[in-house]
């Protein structure tokens, strides 16, 4: 059991925060225990909720590496409930856990990835492991690739999800349906 | 205050215990969070309730992770500490190396 006791599916009845968990559920990120923690503090539930499904799943990034840097910062953070989500969406789209695994270790030497993914891969694994390495040369490197919609889009990405698993992490939490969740 | 409260909230005076446990839990989110165990949860709940808990951690998390990001961007406040509008290059002066609070210093 994570740290606070989630609160019961029944006790959820705001119908936009239920209107957003099913968004959630349709996309596979974040499940509803994250929200049935959250729901504790209701207009937090429907802010963070909102943020997380829209800088995931929305933008002009492609959402399948958007997936994979959500996955090499949850395992970076040590959270084991946002690193076991996947999103039904990059699966669907043709992403693999090969693909994962590959994006989340040495991804500057395979093959699959371009430049502009490895920069995007390395901007976030530099964000949290050596930041100041991510410096005005960095950002150029980076408008190389993209515009500057696009890096706020995945700065912004990259900061609230580490964010909020982080905060997952605290709780100790694990997805629904594991055992320990 | 602020810098107090960054730097030397457990010796200081100046904050109760719920506002140190609370400093507490922002640090170990961030430096050693296998320290939040369920002991840490339990005196954190002898003064704070479950809501209260989890908008301390969600908005402990939203900081960390956008503190990190707005850093990299190098951007720094409009306004001076009196008030004035500043260029970016005169707010890094006053802010960027070594940050103060805005009460004007350090808590000394």
């Amino acid at each position: 059991m994570p740290h606070v006791e989630p609160l019961r599916a029944e006790q959820i009845r705001d119908p936009e925060l239920l209107a957003l968990m099913a968004r959630a559920e349709e996309l596979g990120v974040p499940d509803a225990l994250f929200t049935r923690i959250l729901a504790h503090v209701p207009g937090h539930a429907k802010a963070f909720l909102n943020a997380l499904l829209v800088s995931h799943s929305q933008g002009n990034v492609d959402h399948r590496l958007k997936e994979i840097i959500r996955i090499q910062l949850a395992r970076f953070a040590g959270d084991a409930y946002f690193g076991a989500l996947r999103s039904r969406k990059a699966m669907a789209a043709g992403l693999d856990e090969a693909s994962i695994d590959a994006g989340c270790g040495d991804y500057d030497d395979d093959p699959r990835y371009s430049e502009a993914e490895r920069v995007a891969l390395r901007y976030a694994d530099q964000m949290y492991l050596d930041p100041r390495k991510v410096d005005a040369a960095f950002y150029d490197e980076m408008k190389r690739h993209y515009s500057e919609a696009q890096i706020m889009e995945l700065g912004g990405f990259i900061a609230l999800h580490y964010g909020m698993q982080v905060f997952m992490r605290a709780l100790d939490a694990r997805p629904l349906g594991t055992v320990d969740a | 205050m602020l810098d107090e409260g960054v730097g030397n909230y457990a010796a200081s005076s100046r904050f109760t215990s719920a506002e140190k446990i609370a400093l507490r839990y922002s640090e170990l989110m961030a430096t050693d969070p296998q320290a939040l165990d369920a002991a840490f949860y339990a005196e954190l709940r002898s003064h704070y309730d479950e809501p209260q808990i989890v908008e301390l951690g969600a908005f402990i998390g939203f900081n960390i992770g956008y503190h990190t990001f707005f850093g990299t961007l190098k951007f720094y406040p409009m306004f001076s500490p009196d008030g004035a509008l500043v260029s970016q290059e005169e707010s890094e002066r006053l802010y960027g190396a070594a940050p103060v609070s805005l009460a004007g210093g350090s808590a000394d």
